[in-house]
């Protein structure tokens, strides 16, 4: 069967019913075989919305694409300092592999590759393992197109050198954490994280309150008191989901609202969940304490909801912020813009509308 | 595969074979049309069947021709070869009047078959059929390597691509100065 053979519109057509996986694979056949893809694959390529590098508890990624219903793995990837051990690894699959060479974007890569499912699992050695992955990164690059999403997600302080590429990171810290200044350093030579996860328990000492954790544009944090990190005193980014075991007073919340009010601070908030665990929220109290103002009772207050900046376990169903439908609400003085302001049992969410205090009334109407 | 009953005789024009018309006969007689491929083996397939041909349908939508006229006119498909057209008319008359599913595990599975029937299918514009032949096509090089994927389709290596390429560029070259010296030479 000789591809070339068949006409555009038939190749166009073989090519969509393929798998990312496979086309990646094809594309390694020839130079102009990538070329073809490209070119009949644009538009679906354009409808990725993100790639993601997933390094969770391993020392290389596997390269996923987000789909309506989860992820398509395009490409696994092991490494190893023995070449007779991944070539072992590799055999475990499905007891196929093929040692060959890639030409990945003008650097040619000594792999093997085997198949674990319906993926191809890349086997590269330790020592090279930096400069074949920035070669891979820069394929997709070009190949899938530099418009889509690229996340490097990670567990762990390990952050790669590479362009393009948004860095989400979820990190545990120790009952009994005591390398805040080893955190604070990641933190300052990483760039800004697209999203954090952290669940931070056992520490202290505060974060410098400049540091790029704080920068993040997302955030979402379990943590014993709302002191550490503080986020509401501190954070610069869009959206912020807090758990807080327990706290003393709501003093630190009605602080952030009133800071969020006079424009001070957080002018790039969006949205904030901030749930108490264990502990009293007195709704009443804290609506007072922060002056909040109320729709008219006879009237349907408005949806807040937003897409996501991330969601580090792609629930694709669930693409937003959690709705927030509340007669209260506050106005910032600065620009006039309005947050919705939810308190439901243990839970305050917070919701800032692109809207003046009229627009925002407005939508009532 | 087969649900018509293919012809013996290899003269042309061919007895036609009949398909076997499905369960439920239809109240009002249905027009037939012919067909033969390279073999020039004639098939009788009904307009219903042959709906599912984008070509063919709309060949046939305006003659208006009698049982004899039809029976006399087949269409030939000197391109497509005769057990091909055989597999094309069994999946008309199988699908004749149905939705189609999602999908169809009656495709030949070899390659040289399905290579052929690919090339039919998009010549008589069957659409479905077009798919599901894409679809088997595409899950020949599931889970294969760059060289395996070479090998089965056939692909030229970046070598071989440039080496055809300056083939091209030379012999373009060539006939252009060939029409150069024509026109000269005509000028003359």
């Amino acid at each position: 069967m000789i591809l070339s053979k068949y006409a555009f519109l038939i190749q166009k057509e073989i090519f969509h019913n393929m798998g990312y996986a496979d086309l990646l694979m094809l594309s390694f056949v020839s130079k102009n075989m990538k070329k073809l893809i490209k070119l009949t694959q644009k538009k679906r390529f354009e409808t990725i919305s993100s790639i993601t590098y997933e390094c969770n508890g391993r020392n290389l990624p596997k390269v996923q694409i987000a789909n309506k219903h989860g992820w398509d793995i395009v490409l696994d990837m092991a490494c190893h300092q023995n070449w007779s051990i991944l070539m072992e690894i590799t055999k475990l699959g499905k007891g196929r592999y093929n040692n060959f060479q890639l030409n990945v974007s003008g650097k040619i890569l000594d792999v093997l590759i085997g198949n674990k499912g319906d993926h191809p699992t890349l086997c590269v050695l330790s020592r090279d393992k930096e400069s074949v992955f920035e070669s891979i990164h820069n394929y997709f690059l070009d190949f899938f197109g530099s418009s889509v999403q690229y996340y490097w997600s990670v567990d762990g302080y390990d952050i790669p050198n590479l362009q393009n590429v948004s860095f989400c990171i979820d990190l545990r810290l120790a009952w009994q954490f005591r390398e805040m200044e080893k955190l604070e350093t990641f933190f300052s030579s990483s760039p800004v994280f697209k999203w954090v996860g952290l669940e931070a328990f056992g520490s202290s000492q505060p974060f410098n309150p400049e540091s790029k954790f704080y920068q993040a544009e997302s955030i979402r944090i379990i943590q014993l008191f709302h002191t550490f990190p503080a986020i509401l005193r501190y954070f610069k980014g869009r959206q912020a989901i807090l758990k807080c075991e327990e706290w003393q007073t709501s003093e630190g919340l009605v602080e952030f609202v009133k800071r969020w009010k006079s424009g001070e601070a957080f002018q790039k908030l969006e949205y904030l969940k901030f749930e108490l665990l264990h502990g009293e929220v007195l709704e009443e109290e804290i609506l007072d304490e922060i002056e909040a103002k109320y729709i008219d009772a006879k009237k349907q207050p408005p949806m807040h909801s937003l897409p996501k900046v991330y969601d580090w376990h792609h629930v694709p169903s669930n693409p937003n912020t959690d709705p927030i439908i509340s007669h209260a609400y506050v106005v910032r003085q600065s620009d006039n813009r309005v947050a919705s302001v939810l308190i439901q049992e243990k839970t305050i969410s917070f919701g800032v509308w692109n809207r003046t205090e009229e627009e925002f009334l407005k939508l009532m109407d | 595969m087969s649900s018509t009953e293919q012809g013996t005789s290899s003269a042309a024009p061919a007895e036609p074979t009949t398909a076997p018309e499905s369960a439920a006969a239809p109240e009002v007689p249905e027009s037939f049309y012919y067909v033969h491929g390279k073999d020039k083996v004639v098939h009788k397939v009904s307009a219903g069947a042959l709906q599912h041909s984008a070509l063919i349908h709309g060949m046939i939508s305006n003659l208006g021709y009698t049982e004899e006229q039809a029976k006399a006119n087949p269409f030939p498909f000197e391109n497509i070869d005769g057990d091909i057209l055989q597999m094309v008319v069994d999946w008309c008359n199988q699908h004749k009047g149905k939705p189609t599913p999602p999908e169809d595990t009656n495709l030949p599975k070899q390659k040289e078959k399905l290579f052929d029937l690919v090339l039919a299918v998009n010549y008589l514009e069957i659409k479905e059929l077009l798919t599901y032949c894409c679809k088997q096509v595409a899950m020949m090089v599931k889970g294969k390597s760059p060289e395996e994927i070479r090998e089965i389709w056939m692909i030229p290596t970046d070598a071989e691509d440039e080496a055809a390429e300056k083939e091209a560029k030379k012999r373009a070259g060539k006939e252009a100065a060939g029409e150069t010296a024509a026109a000269a030479g005509d000028a003359k």
